[in-house]
């Protein structure tokens, strides 16, 4: 860890040094952002390393209130005489614009941080002393392990092992500085197999972790990625209709995630959002509890503070159906007259049930259990989504086909009142903590 | 090496010297390679954007570095460095020359400089162009936006503009420099009607000055985010399954970058795990259909003068007269089938290892009129904007989001819809492509293609076509 304490303080004395650099240059308020970045990467292909990749990557970002007009900049340039320069034309481009006193930095009572890095353990303590040979030869159990349960039918497999660790300091011009440091692992692998029907379907599973400890073993990973491969054969579209869907615990941030566009104090405020005037309504069924927790140890979305600086907290999203906030980052709650919250998503954290999702699927006669999406968007406007799905069909419980080439639509303000029942399997490799999701007639477009 | 002599000045830009790229090609070639490059990048972006009826933000970035790439077989090493100075590009050539041994050595020699085209020579480069000519350009959009229609409720409007220097060196002793612009002008409006509400956006970009906005382009940019905001405030869901689809000329060709472009990229061939690996010179659509992936379309968003691996570019023929004639090769993919690269070797930026990738796609116009191939059809849907496509490469199933269109009934376009998915397979789709029309127009929208976590610019473009199935997200029948 000494290495990343070193890093720290370069990187708030770099942070430190801009601020007062665009202070003595004009700037009346500034937000200064040094990063640091190491990632390495290996893929590995039918028997050998297909692509290795290393590299330490640094930036600085900064923010700027010039006689009440804001701009924000980046650069990778960090040589001084460079640095001198950009700042310099940041501030002269600045005084082009028309103000916005709204863009002021937030009161600094409200900023700063309740947890510390040790709780949030964003870090893995061994993170740094994992070794080039460590990586090869995980990247290499990971292969031996796809390899030894490929089908006859293989076409050609690839693994993935990644791993990085980044640190920042952010400083600003009223006092706010502070840094924070974070490390992943990512364990993954694809598989491409022959269909009779002449197609190649592909599969994939990836875990993402903070430390190394949680990723799951090589053998779960390769059993999945073959399972989800082989239950692509023969897939395609069945009959257009209402269905029961059972949204596969990974796959629900799909659909979840039309709800967090419409949150966003940019919606909000450019009259976009489907769920303007809903605070306090009900916008689901009783099961629809959303959590925003930041502070989840190892979550892949924690954070001691959020991008205004503004002190992370647990808060409630939607609770039993009824929307309890918005995502108001200081600049959208002036906007908009409302009390700041924060101004981006954490970790969304949501109820588990007390059934499997296989369970539950067999009390309903014919069921969509979807495990991925293809395309589709959804309009934050309005609410409507359409989404191109992939799954197996269910009938009385039993998987009867693999599905494809199918569309699910409907709309951001009905569907969580379809919402029946979650499962018990909460999905801990994403930012969305989140079980299977049970959803009753869902519109599906197939043949 | 010899010194690259006149050039046009990327070695001052990046304060580096032949000999320099000598020393740190010999640290990536050390353990014997096939090839290996060296890809120094200098991009300053700048964009002002409008918003509240303000132009109040303005953003920068510098982008500085090189990549160096370290290639045996089909085996790729890959590092990069943000610091140009000696000992920082000799630690990432080490770095990358670890991935293999035992390739072919080959040694660096003397520079041979790759004599490219121009396919965007603009008078000014965006660096001599003040903030202050930008905030007047985007004011006035808003203004003419509200003009319009009194339903426009509120405006967003942007442009960003960017000058990129690439430079790549390669151990055969090639070099290559380019200057890349690039443009892009966005209008976005929210329209209010009674209780309906809806927005919508255009936008415009290409390989351009500032001169790529004239006045007709200005007032394009202005109406068509006006009209399809307004004219979505009445549209619906179209009925749900499969059904014909006539894809309007111009952004449809979006539909050949997911149903068969990604299927052509050379890496996913040579893998075999795309759908159309092992099929070049099988017919996969009526003759009447040839597709092709051009980078020399003057001043297109997806132009390039040369490659990001120093490799001249061209109009690559995928399909002939519905027969599968080309994939897009990188030296990599060419090497591994004894062809000569297409030019298509890109990457996002120098932190990223080369892939083969698209440029500008589109179909070749046929012989109908759209209005023949709208009257052709009894009930279907007929897609005009697009907002994102996807594509699973071996089974080939495809999709792509229709912001806008309309029913097709009888014959005639009767009622606007908009927000629907659809899906379908890319050769299915292909061999059902029934109609070609004669008006082919390529889309000036600032399409950006995502593959393996790297972003590029592309264009697309097409004639109106009628696609006899795909199915159709869409409300209750």
């Amino acid at each position: 860890m000494s290495d990343v304490n070193t890093q720290r303080r370069d990187l708030l004395d770099l942070a430190e040094r801009v601020v007062a650099r665009a202070r003595a240059l004009g700037a009346d308020e500034v937000t200064a952002v040094a990063s640091r970045g190491s990632h390495t990467s290996i893929t590995r292909r039918d028997g050998k390393v297909e692509q290795a990749t290393e590299a330490t990557s640094r930036s600085v970002s900064v923010s700027l209130l010039v006689d009440e007009r804001f701009s924000s900049h980046g650069t990778s340039d960090l040589r001084p005489d460079a640095l001198d320069a950009f700042l310099a034309r940041a501030i002269d481009a600045t005084r082009y614009l028309e103000t916005d006193p709204d863009r002021r930095l937030p009161d600094p009572a409200l900023c700063g941080r309740l947890v510390s890095d040790d709780q949030l353990e964003q870090l893995d303590p061994d993170h740094l002393s994992y070794t080039a040979s460590d990586r090869a030869e995980s990247a290499e159990a990971l292969e031996r392990a796809v390899r030894e349960r490929s089908p006859a039918s293989t076409i050609s497999s690839a693994t993935y092992v990644a791993d990085g660790v980044s640190v920042l300091a952010r400083v600003t011009s009223n006092g706010f500085a502070d840094t924070q440091a974070d490390g992943w692992f990512t364990g993954g692998a694809e598989m491409t197999i022959t269909d009779p029907d002449g197609r190649r379907p592909e599969a994939s599973a990836f875990y993402g972790a903070r430390h190394r400890a949680t990723l799951p073993g090589a053998g779960l990973i390769a059993d999945e990625v073959v399972a989800r491969a082989l239950e692509r054969v023969g897939s395609g579209p069945i009959a257009s209709g209402a269905y029961t869907m059972v949204l596969e615990n990974r796959a629900a941030r799909q659909i979840l995630g039309v709800l967090g566009g419409a949150l966003s104090g940019n919606a909000l405020h450019h009259q976009r959002s489907c769920l303007a005037g809903k605070l306090g309504e009900r916008i689901g069924s009783d099961l629809l509890t959303i959590v925003d927790d930041p502070t989840v140890p190892r979550g892949l979305a924690s954070r001691p503070w959020d991008g205004d600086g503004l002190i992370a907290e647990r808060r409630p999203i939607v609770s039993n159906g009824v929307l309890q906030q918005y995502y108001l980052g200081v600049y959208y709650a002036r906007k908009l007259g409302m009390p700041v919250t924060t101004g981006g998503r954490s970790n969304w954290i949501l109820p588990v049930g007390t059934r499997s999702w296989q369970e539950i699927a067999a009390e309903h006669k014919k069921v969509i259990f979807v495990n991925g999406f293809l395309g589709g968007n959804n309009n934050a406007a309005t609410g409507d989504f359409s989404f191109g799905i992939q799954g197996v069909l269910l009938e009385d419980g039993a998987p009867t086909r693999p599905v494809s080439e199918m569309n699910v639509s409907g709309n951001t303000l009905t569907i969580f009142h379809q919402l029946v029942e979650a499962a018990n399997d909460p999905w801990t490799f994403s930012s969305v903590i989140t079980p299977s999701l049970v959803f009753t007639d869902v519109q599906f477009s197939g043949m | 090496m010899t010194d690259p002599g006149s050039g046009i000045g990327h070695f001052a830009r990046f304060g580096i010297d032949a000999a320099m790229c000598r020393r740190v090609l010999e640290a990536a070639t050390a353990f014997g390679v096939d090839d290996a490059d060296l890809f120094f990048e200098h991009a300053a972006t700048t964009s002002v954007s409008l918003t509240d009826g303000k132009v109040n933000r303005c953003s920068t970035s510098v982008d500085l570095g090189v990549g160096v790439r370290v290639v045996v077989g089909d085996q790729v090493g890959y590092a990069f460095t943000e610091d140009l100075d000696l000992d920082s590009m000799l630690h990432a050539a080490r770095v990358a020359a670890q991935i293999a041994r035992g390739g072919k050595v080959v040694a660096p020699v003397g520079t041979r400089r790759l004599v490219i085209p121009d396919f965007y020579p603009v008078d000014r480069r965006w660096d001599d162009v003040d903030i202050g000519v930008r905030v007047p350009l985007v004011r006035d959009w808003e203004a003419r936006a509200f003009a319009k229609d009194g339903r426009v409720r509120s405006v967003e409007a942007s442009l960003a503009d960017t000058d990129r220097y690439v430079l790549v060196v390669r151990a055969d002793g090639q070099l290559a420099e380019d200057y890349r612009p690039m443009t892009r002008a966005y209008v976005g409006v929210t329209a209010v009607e009674g209780s309906l509400r809806e927005s919508a956006s255009y936008n415009v970009a290409g390989r351009r000055g500032l001169d790529y906005y004239d006045a007709d382009r200005q007032e394009r940019l202005v109406a068509e985010a006006v009209r399809r905001a307004t004219d979505a405030l009445h549209a619906g869901s179209p009925p749900a399954g499969e059904m014909p689809v006539v894809m309007a000329k111009g952004s449809s060709g979006i539909l050949l970058h997911e149903a068969i472009g990604h299927g052509m990229e050379a890496d996913f061939n040579r893998k075999g795990i795309s759908i159309f690996a092992d099929r070049i010179g099988t017919a996969v659509a009526r003759p009447e259909v040839t597709i092709v992936d051009d980078a020399t379309l003057p001043g297109a968003r997806g132009a390039l003068n040369v490659d990001d691996e120093g490799s001249p570019t061209e109009k690559t023929v995928l399909v002939e007269n519905g027969v599968l004639r080309s994939y897009l090769h990188d030296r990599i993919s060419a090497r591994h089938y004894g062809v000569a690269p297409t030019g298509s070797g890109r990457r996002e930026s120098f932190r990223h290892p080369v892939l083969p990738r698209m440029r500008c796609t589109y179909m070749e116009p046929g012989k109908s009129t759209a209005e023949e191939i709208i009257s052709s059809v009894e009930k279907g849907i007929w897609c005009e904007s697009f907002q994102n496509g996807q594509v699973q490469i071996g089974a080939g199933d495809f999709a792509f989001y229709v912001r806008y269109g309309y029913l097709i009934e009888n014959g005639k376009l009767t009622r606007p819809i908009k927000d629907v998915n659809l899906i379908g397979n890319g050769p299915k789709v292909l061999e059902s492509i029934e109609m070609v029309g004669d008006d082919l127009e390529i889309d000036e929208g600032g399409w950006t293609c995502g593959k393996d976590g790297q972003s590029v610019p592309v264009s697309q473009g097409m004639p109106t076509v009628k696609v006899g199935r795909l199915s159709v997200g869409g409300g209750r029948s």
